[in-house]
């Protein structure tokens, strides 16, 4: 089981740009207002995947792209490798619910990406 | 279904019932209606190969996807690869003199077998086999009339459909498609898992925005009764989205296990 985050660590997280892109995408999206123990229990995940990648969440969604003349550009290589790094994670670690907390948090950084729908 | 039923509840459906197959006598009536559509020359600028999703191996389906084109392809059972071709008109001065003979271009129009061999082949059709950017513009809108056909015959049929990009390179080495061949769309074929309305008609420009009468800029006025039979026939249908429609996407997301 996992030892539960920090008041601290969680306000640090959520601080980052691309996390607080993703929780205000999220709910403008959905039209839904998250509760702050939604909102934890969401940062714990992606917390959990960033130690397992070894970045935090602006520095991964920058590593997925790359600058060019014409604006971002995403380095498809690298998504790949964290597709593979989320169904990794989410084996290990609650599942695809947990998964998709992650590729939620990407998504709506502008990483295109899905999941083998269950079925 | 009425045809005007057919075009107004024609959406682009993205959720399936990924375990209910798809019939192949409808797979067949989907290519029929493409088989039927209007064409330049008589010439098959488009040709199809379809697939059932179950068939393919894991890696093979996963090579064919883009960023975008994923859960889509997992969840439809079969997939129709539709296949551009450019060098189609090849076949014209015989295809062309075929129609003379079987009254479709007549004499009252100019047309003649000598027509089509002094003029139409070596001034035309020569022409746009020569050059590969005009070849494959109207290759491309004559695949276009024949696919619109079959998403037309697929709802006919019940089905939910739609058009979804690949990766054309790894569906040309799967499928063993010639060189000279475009993949374009997979047409994806299943029962929807979503509402056949989708959400409701997507949002399209203003009609007196896109269409003008007499000369470009004039619009063509809209005369609001006709709009109120096409409501009335069902192909003018209330415009997206439903009130519902985020809560259905969340509740389809969450039976089939994809994200938010």
């Amino acid at each position: 089981m996992s030892t539960p985050m920090s008041v601290e660590a969680i306000e640090r997280l959520a601080s980052q740009a691309t996390v607080a892109a993703w929780l205000r995408a999220y709910d403008a999206h959905w039209e839904v207002s998250q509760s702050d123990a939604e909102v934890r229990a969401k940062l714990e995940v992606l917390a959990r995947f960033c130690l397992t990648c070894g970045k935090e969440p602006d520095e991964l969604v920058g590593w997925l792209f790359r600058e060019t003349p014409e604006g971002p550009r995403i380095r498809l290589k690298r998504r790949r490798q964290v597709m593979a790094l989320i169904e990794g994670f989410e084996r290990e670690h609650g599942g695809r619910s947990a998964g998709n907390v992650v590729r939620s948090f990407l998504i709506h950084n502008g990483v295109a990406l899905s999941a083998a729908p269950l079925r | 279904m009425e045809f005007k039923q057919v075009v107004g509840r024609r959406r682009s459906i993205r959720y399936y019932l990924p375990f209910r197959p798809v019939e192949r006598e409808k797979v067949q009536v989907v290519l029929e209606a493409a088989r039927l559509s209007s064409r330049a020359v008589n010439a098959d600028f488009v040709q199809a190969v379809v697939v059932n999703r179950d068939d393919l191996a894991d890696e093979d389906r996963e090579s064919l996807k883009t960023p975008t084109t994923t859960a889509q392809l997992d969840l439809a059972p079969v997939w129709i690869f539709w296949l551009i071709d450019p060098t189609a008109p090849r076949i014209g001065q015989t295809s062309l003199k075929q129609l003379v003979d079987v009254g479709a271009l007549t004499p009252s129009h100019g047309w003649s077998h000598a027509y089509v061999d002094n003029v139409v082949w070596p001034q035309v059709l020569q022409p746009i086999l020569a050059d590969p950017g005009t070849a494959m513009l109207v290759a491309a809108v004559e695949a276009g009339l024949a696919i619109n056909q079959a998403l037309l015959a697929a709802v006919d049929e019940g089905l939910g459909t739609q058009l979804t990009a690949l990766n054309a390179t790894n569906a040309k080495r799967i499928l063993g498609i010639p060189d000279h061949l475009v993949p374009i769309w997979i047409q994806l074929l299943g029962y929807p898992a979503e509402d056949p309305e989708a959400g409701g008609q997507r949002p399209r420009s203003p009609f007196e925005q896109i269409y003008f009468e007499g000369r470009y800029g004039h619009p063509f006025e809209r005369d609001e009764m006709v709009v109120e039979q096409l409501k009335g026939d069902g192909m003018i249908m209330p415009e997206a989205p439903y009130p519902w429609r985020k809560d259905e996407v969340r509740a389809l997301s969450r039976m089939f296990g994809l994200p938010e």
